[in-house]
């Protein structure tokens, strides 16, 4: 992660806030299920506000992934382009993390260092409130949301690869709370 | 008597509300109200201690590195664990490197505009300016060449309609007083800024592996691994980026971090006399230099009454002063009770009632030390380690009182910091002596390791039973402690009173007002349809209600509503 590929898939989202973990869920699904080629970089990189700009700079292209606010049922999978997301104020609601993903995209263009096209693949939520899991029809569009990113690096020339031991994804915050305890009482 | 609303304040992190009672042109009472619900620490009941910092660092989007530094001293507290010292040094690092970031950010990009008149910067004239900038500060990128092609940037934008992300600023507001040379120096270091802000994050990915959210922290140390010739390992190569990243840093923050503050304090000197509000202080010490915790590069403490002569020191990790005077009150807040408990004991019920001045009106709960109202953040930090005799503290707070004073044309004392520009001056002083320590802790790491010194863990062991533990870090923001009981290896209480808590809280049992609301007191309103003013004060102290809530707002509102009431 020390140095970004020209070509990078984030999900953004916190975790701890329910259907909100749709992005950083499709980067844990994506990894655990495919290998990607050189110049793809994948990364959950949280809910990071203005401190999404180093993320985004000098990139050629940017899928973000996230969850979106839009009028269709939960779990619903849409994807926008550049114009939309790139909208001068009053901006098109479009993502609850709008305000941090605008205004980087906006001053990135004033330094001169915006990436050269973004997409924004959605999905509509159920829930965004305090919880460590997926709504059943947000959980049940992950596979979508994470055949669009890998139909889309195929078209621009990057196809992953399918793992050949590919495991179930398994993120940190839906283990169990007990996780790791047998291991670390001492009697 | 006009009711201001404005809602929210900050221009993209979290959901802050502010209500002000103006008459005759000031603030006569004002409140302030976090508008989200809270209470993501229950989340951790029944956890892996070890695992707590994963979960905290996630708590805000923006501060996260915060939530892990302060989780795992948390939980070595409880378990009275050392770390080695490369950890210590390690962690010094990125808390550093998080901090400049977060300081730099935080001035150019989220309230710089407050300040600064973007319009009028189309007026300068580049050579002036260019000229004015050489006789400050040797820094290279003040050329009249790069000026005017930061001007003619900028001009395209404004005739394109395209202001973008600049459409909130309130320019040709009354209140806006710089000439046209030093708003286009602005505008240029603002765009230098992102620059900076970036690469200063380098330093927190090559030591934690990403940044938000870090990833070699373990209870017990760190996970980087060390070995000099090893590719995949903390080696010469990384060490040696690091410092360079370092070395640029500081240029940047004493060449022109430090004179832009300085040249805005001299200008508006007026607002180094409004803005004061709580002058009770409260700032814990950090960057430790042993294993235990018992010696820090930074010093923390307490002040009361805007005395200096009141100070008392906060010596350790395991201090008993810190440890026993901290309360919450939650007398305003939507939580179910009027209790004000100590974090082991409190318990996080959400009640929501109306929005009600005279009962319950905020999600925050009101932090109290010794019952009393503490502001918390860089002025505190500066405030207290100019009282305990701290050097680079005092130097640097001396160079910017007599900088800014020569801008002002007056003689400025320490008395000053006071205020809503003090605020900023401090963060910014805060800046300089953490670009200089951040130097002192590399060649630290450096010697520690080139004695052949390469551990970096000392494993936890959770006994049977119950453990307490708190854990403090001096944040950006101010004093962030987290609080923990552990019941047979899993926890059963977890509580986190981070900054803007302390800072933008309610009233509390006693009806004394929180450091915002105090603060606003006595400001200036020249037109309460737009209240810059209140904007100017509040931003000083760099609200993040993301971390106090949390960062969504689900009606999406981007915009700033204001209404006159």
């Amino acid at each position: 992660m020390e140095m970004l590929e020209p070509v990078r898939v984030l999900g953004l989202g916190n975790v701890l806030m329910g259907d909100d973990a749709l992005g950083p869920w499709v980067v844990e699904a994506l990894l655990a299920g495919w290998e990607f080629p050189e110049g793809v970089s994948v990364v959950d990189v949280g809910t990071p506000g203005l401190d999404l700009t180093p993320f985004l700079a000098d990139a050629d292209t940017v899928l973000l992934v996230d969850t979106v606010k839009a009028a269709a049922p939960p779990g619903t999978l849409l994807v926008y382009g550049r114009r939309e997301l790139a909208g001068r104020s009053p901006l098109p609601r479009v993502s609850p993390h709008d305000p941090g993903l605008t205004e980087a995209l906006f001053t990135l263009e004033l330094a001169g260092a915006a990436p050269r096209d973004i997409v924004l693949v959605g999905v509509v939520p159920e829930r965004v409130e305090k919880a460590v899991r997926l709504s059943p029809p947000v959980r049940a569009a992950v596979d979508a949301a994470a055949g669009e990113v890998v139909r889309r690096l195929s078209q621009m020339g990057l196809p992953p690869r399918p793992r050949a031991l590919a495991t179930p994804p398994t993120p940190w915050w839906e283990r169990a709370a007990d996780f790791r305890i047998e291991l670390s009482v001492r009697a | 008597m006009t009711r201001i609303v404005v809602d929210p304040v900050t221009r993209i992190e979290g959901h802050l509300r502010i209500d002000c009672e103006v008459d005759g042109g000031k603030v006569q009472k004002a409140w302030s109200s976090g508008q989200m619900y809270r209470g993501i620490e229950t989340i951790l009941l029944g956890r892996d201690p070890r695992d707590a910092w994963i979960f905290t660092q996630r708590f805000c989007g923006v501060c996260t590195t915060v939530h892990a530094i302060a989780s795992v001293r948390t939980v070595e507290n409880a378990l009275g664990l050392e770390i080695p010292l490369n950890a210590q040094y390690i962690r010094n690092l990125i808390v550093m490197a998080h901090a400049m970031h977060d300081h730099i950010v935080h001035f150019y990009q989220l309230s710089a505009l407050d300040w600064v008149d973007v319009v009028s910067a189309l007026k300068a004239d580049p050579a002036k300016a260019s000229a004015l900038a050489n006789s400050l500060s040797p820094w290279p990128g003040n050329s009249k060449e790069q000026l005017k092609a930061v001007q003619d940037k900028v001009k395209n934008y404004v005739e394109a309609g395209q202001l973008g992300i600049f459409t909130n600023g309130y320019w040709g507001h009354p209140a806006m007083k710089l000439p046209p040379e030093v708003n286009l120096l602005a505008v240029a270091h603002y765009l230098q800024a992102l620059d900076y802000q970036r690469r200063v994050n380098q330093v927190v990915t090559i030591l934690g592996s990403k940044t938000p959210n870090i990833q070699n922290l373990a209870v017990g140390g760190v996970a980087n691994a060390i070995n000099l010739d090893n590719e995949a390992t903390l080696n010469m190569n990384r060490l040696f980026r690091v410092k360079d990243i370092l070395d640029e840093m500081s240029a940047f923050i004493q060449q022109v971090y430090f004179v832009d503050v300085c040249a805005i304090a001299g200008m508006y000197p007026e607002w180094l006399g409004y803005g004061a509000g709580v002058t009770n202080y409260l700032a814990v010490p950090d960057l430790p230099l042993d294993t235990k915790g018992t010696k820090f590069d930074l010093p923390g403490g307490t002040i009361f009454n805007g005395d200096l002569a009141t100070v008392k020191e906060i010596k350790s990790f395991q201090d008993p002063y810190f440890k026993e005077n901290v309360t919450e009150s939650i007398a305003h807040a939507w939580y179910d009770g009027d209790w004000s408990k100590h974090p082991y004991e409190e318990e996080t019920v959400p009640k929501y009632t109306k929005f009600d001045d005279s009962k319950k009106y905020s999600w925050v709960k009101a932090p109290r030390f010794q019952g009393k109202v503490m502001q918390v953040g860089p002025l505190a930090q500066v405030l207290v380690g100019f009282a305990l005799g701290h050097e680079p503290t005092k130097r640097w707070a001396v160079k910017t009182l007599e900088t800014a004073g020569s801008v002002a044309k007056k003689q400025l004392s320490p008395a000053v910091l006071h205020s809503t520009l003090g605020r900023h001056a401090a963060r910014m002083i805060r800046t300089c002596v953490i670009s200089e320590l951040a130097l002192k802790h590399w060649n630290l790491l450096a010697e520690n390791i080139g004695k052949g010194d390469t551990a970096i863990f000392n494993q936890p062991v959770f006994p049977k039973g119950e453990q307490r533990g708190f854990g403090f870090h001096e944040a950006p923001r101010g004093t962030l402690s987290h609080w923990v009981v552990i019941q047979d290896g899993k926890i059963k209480n977890y509580q986190a009173v981070v900054p803007s808590t302390w800072n933008a809280g309610p009233r509390d049992e006693k009806n004394q007002p929180g450091p915002y609301e105090a603060s606003l007191v006595g400001n200036p309103v020249a037109n309460p349809e737009l209240p810059l003013e209140v904007l100017r004060t509040v931003h000083s102290f760099d609200p993040c209600l993301a971390c106090a809530i949390h960062t969504l707002d689900p009606e999406g509102r981007e915009i700033a509503t204001v209404r006159a009431l």
